[in-house]
């Protein structure tokens, strides 16, 4: 059988060497196509996603208690939740839920339903489930400490009186949407509180629902009108599995696409000329970063950390390689964030980096070996710094590997270098703090394996600063706290940060309403139309 | 004297062994360099030869050298093959990459020949049970087409140059342990090789003096023709990742970068491409040629 993305390729490359035949085929103005790499969507369940294209798409078919502020930092909003309070110990959190939210099926969403969908993450104990079992929840307590009331109240209790944007936070991440009980646990197989069946479907109350997913094809969304807010006239969005971005264009191009998500720099100056066709760009939450193993005692000293912080050209990198598609940071967490840094103390500076190697005793250089993905914008920032790092006389031996065998070598503590992205996984300041500036025990059989562990960097001080910001209940002291640590992080650590990115968007210029926010799970179709 | 050697040249019978491989030699240089498009081809030999020698004399720029400001600057005066996403000068990164092409292909041939032509002239001059496993084992290694069977070992091994080259290497030595056994099945039962035998001499010295010098010529062709295989499987491994690691000027890798710019920047991936064509196509032809020499009949 020929496969739809099979026959879409052979048209383009038909339409590649037929040259300019008029074979203009615009999509039916109901339906509307999105071309995304889906290669790393893997489940549907909110419970278990963790990939970009799964929270992305969890987020149009799932509603949660809150949303993320996509405006501006601070405080998310209500979704379905209407009103909270907290109790004076700060460890009790009443919820009172919005009246009219209605499930796909059209059946009223209860506080039933959200105690169990949060109840379900934590007990599934898939890979996101941290996120919610960090505010002291485990498989044994979560039945006693998520409970409901009535049909409109529940009550969730913590183990210590953490901040309340931070419980605020973690109910907007994706793996806290709220499921259809009902549905799910008629799916139930086994006791797995319906997990398999709702790796590849749907039971939610958002303004999609999952019509159908052929792996390694398309995703169709189909809209639910009932959704409140909804002014879609789309009826269907359709993303299909175009991993070529060269594809993705030409298709753009011919109108067989009406929106293409993985251009690049390049491509997407190229278009600017194309008539018919609009390119912007939004910031996002991931940061691209380098990370000096300590275990590596050259590595350790903070002169030659400082060094190669001075032997990188951040603004060449981004004016050339990255226009549009990221822009320079220094500190770990993106704007956007409670709390973010936007100093920016470091720049190019060869001759400083050279008299700093002096000090350290390193003045005639040394080399070390880099691991990178293979994928090209990486590959093409690694090539730039090893340039620049090559001129302060450390040479910079690169490793290019897949996702994959990269990932596995840095959780393994086994590289020197590391250069890579860090998305957060939820939008609070903690998300990141407890990566980059938080590392409880670094024997090589540690529990808690966060960024800091991975580069073998003992720093109780800064941990227990860490742990303690969780707990901080003013929002203004908290951010204060945020940008203490990440002075600190900034100038003394074995992470340099460089680059926060933005995500580029090439669409019909008859597309309008695409919402976008810091994270994959804010991504929003549900204003689009055309 | 002088007219016993006139007669002896008339008749065509060579008076020393020396003469006999002159004679020879010219004879196969005459047809070889009748054939023009042989000639082509050990000219483009000669030129990637050279090229690889004087690369770094020759070209403009250093092949290294990142000016952000100048990428994708399309062929001009300056930058003959126009300039790549880093700003670097293809031209000089495509003469550079010959060299690395140039060592592969010869470390691959140095490595991968002889295994190959001992272990098949053995095979072949002691048949049985012996000859039957080398058989099966190269008839393993044959059934797996020979890109994904070095995909395979570079995975294993870790990419990089030296270990490309070793899993091309280890792709290459069945074919040519086929053709060295082929032409020893034909002369092992020659007069010449049981008079040898009859003379006391060992095996070895058997297949050392009198079967493996039969066997070269084919071997030879069959290495030329293969190098053009080797030059793509080489790039191929550079394309996927698993061959030079950035940001060493090998043409595949070249290529791969370049595919994305394929099209507004078509110079990225055209230039290190037509390298590839050019010198593969030239290993073709000087293989075509060298096989019509060897054997005329053919």
């Amino acid at each position: 059988m020929l496969s739809l993305k099979f026959v879409g390729q052979t048209l383009v490359i038909a339409a590649v060497f037929l040259g300019p035949v008029n074979c203009w085929s615009a999509t039916p103005t109901n339906i509307l196509v999105m071309a995304k790499s889906l290669d790393d969507l893997i489940t549907l369940d909110p419970a278990e996603a963790f990939e970009f294209s799964g929270t992305e798409i969890i987020g149009n078919l799932y509603d949660r208690l809150f949303e993320a502020n996509r405006v501006g930092p601070g405080e998310p909003t209500p979704s379905l939740a209407q009103s909270w309070s907290v109790s004076e110990d700060g460890r009790s959190y009443e919820f009172l839920l919005k009246e009219g939210p209605v499930f796909e099926n059209g059946r009223p969403v209860s506080a039933f339903d959200v105690v169990f969908s949060l109840r379900r993450s934590v007990i599934l104990n898939k890979t996101p489930s941290f996120i919610l079992s960090q505010l002291g929840f485990t498989k044994q307590n979560v039945g006693a400490r998520v409970r409901a009331i009535d049909a409109r109240r529940f009550v969730l209790e913590t183990d210590r009186d953490y901040a309340p944007s931070l419980v605020m936070n973690i109910l907007s991440s994706a793996m806290t949407s709220i499921v259809d009980r009902e549905v799910v646990l008629a799916h139930e197989q086994d006791g797995d509180l319906g997990h398999e069946w709702l790796r590849s479907h749907s039971a939610g109350s958002g303004p999609f629902r999952l019509h159908r997913w052929n792996v390694g094809e398309y995703v169709m969304l189909e809209a639910n009108h009932e959704y409140p807010n909804a002014s879609t006239k789309i009826e269907r969005f359709v993303i299909r599995d175009i991993r070529e971005p060269a594809t993705q264009r030409l298709m753009l191009i011919r109108g067989d696409i009406d929106i293409a998500r993985d251009l690049g720099p390049d491509q997407i100056a190229a278009l600017a000329e194309e008539p018919g066709i609009a390119t912007w760009s939004a910031p996002q939450a991931r940061i691209f970063y380098m990370a000096l193993n300590q275990k590596n005692p050259i590595l350790a000293l903070t002169q030659v950390q400082l060094a190669i912080r001075y032997s990188i050209d951040y603004q060449n990198i981004v004016r050339h390689l990255l226009p549009g598609r990221a822009e320079v940071h220094q500190a770990f967490l993106p704007k956007g964030f409670i709390g973010a840094l936007k100093e920016t103390p470091f720049v190019l500076d060869t001759a400083r980096a050279r008299r700093l190697l002096i000090e350290a005793g390193h003045g005639k250089g040394f080399s070390i070996k880099a691991d990178v993905r293979s994928d090209p914008l990486a590959l093409q920032i690694a090539q730039a710094i090893q340039a620049s790092l090559a001129e302060a006389g450390i040479v910079m031996d690169l490793q290019p590997g897949d996702g994959k065998q990269v990932l596995t070598k840095y959780r393994a503590r086994r590289h020197d270098v590391y250069l890579g992205y860090w998305g957060p996984d939820y939008l609070d300041p903690h998300s990141n703090a407890a990566a980059f500036a938080r590392n409880v025990n670094n024997a090589n059989d540690a529990v808690d394996k966060t960024l800091a562990w991975r580069n073998s960097w003992e720093i109780p001080d800064i941990t227990r600063r860490t742990d303690e910001a969780t707990l901080v209940r003013d929002p203004s002291d908290r951010a204060e706290a945020y940008r203490k640590l990440q002075r600190s992080l900034q100038t003394n650590s074995p992470f340099i940060i460089l680059f926060q990115e933005r995500a580029l968007f090439a669409m019909r210029k008859e597309v309008t309403g695409l919402e976008v926010g810091l994270t994959a799970d804010q991504i929003r179709y549900e204003r689009v139309s055309k | 004297m002088k007219i016993a050697r006139d007669a002896s040249h008339a008749s065509g019978a060579p008076s020393s062994r020396g003469q006999a491989k002159l004679a020879r030699f010219s004879l196969f240089w005459r047809l070889l360099s009748q054939n023009l498009m042989a000639m082509v081809g050990l000219g483009v030999v000669i030129l990637l030869a050279v090229v690889a020698l004087l690369g770094p004399v020759l070209s403009p720029h250093d092949p290294y050298a990142q000016d952000l400001a100048v990428r994708l600057m399309p062929p001009n005066m300056s930058y003959w093959f126009g300039t790549d996403e880093l700003g670097r000068d293809i031209f000089s990164r495509v003469l550079h990459g010959a060299r690395i092409t140039l060592s592969i292909v010869v470390l691959v041939a140095v490595i991968a020949a002889p295994f190959g032509l001992i272990l098949g002239c053995v095979s072949g001059y002691r048949g049985g049970w012996f000859d039957l496993a080398i058989m099966r084992i190269t008839d393993i290694f044959l059934a797996f087409p020979r890109l994904i069977l070095a995909l395979a070992f570079v995975a294993a091994l870790g990419p990089g140059i030296e270990n490309a080259v070793i899993a091309i290497a280890l792709t290459s030595w069945p074919v040519y342990a086929r053709v060295a056994r082929a032409e020893t099945l034909l002369v092992r039962s020659a007069n010449y090789v049981s008079a040898a035998r009859l003379q006391g001499a060992s095996s070895w010295r058997v297949i050392r003096r009198y079967v493996i010098p039969m066997c070269v010529n084919s071997m030879v062709v069959r290495v030329t023709l293969d190098m053009a295989g080797i030059i793509l499987t080489a790039a191929g491994l550079g394309f996927l990742g698993l061959g030079a690691k950035p940001p060493s000027p090998e043409w595949g890798a070249m290529i791969a970068n370049g595919r994305q710019y394929l099209f507004d920047q078509w110079w990225l991936a055209t230039m290190p491409g037509l390298a590839i064509l050019f010198v593969s196509l030239g290993f073709n032809l000087l293989g075509d040629g060298l096989r019509d020499a060897f054997d005329p009949r053919g």
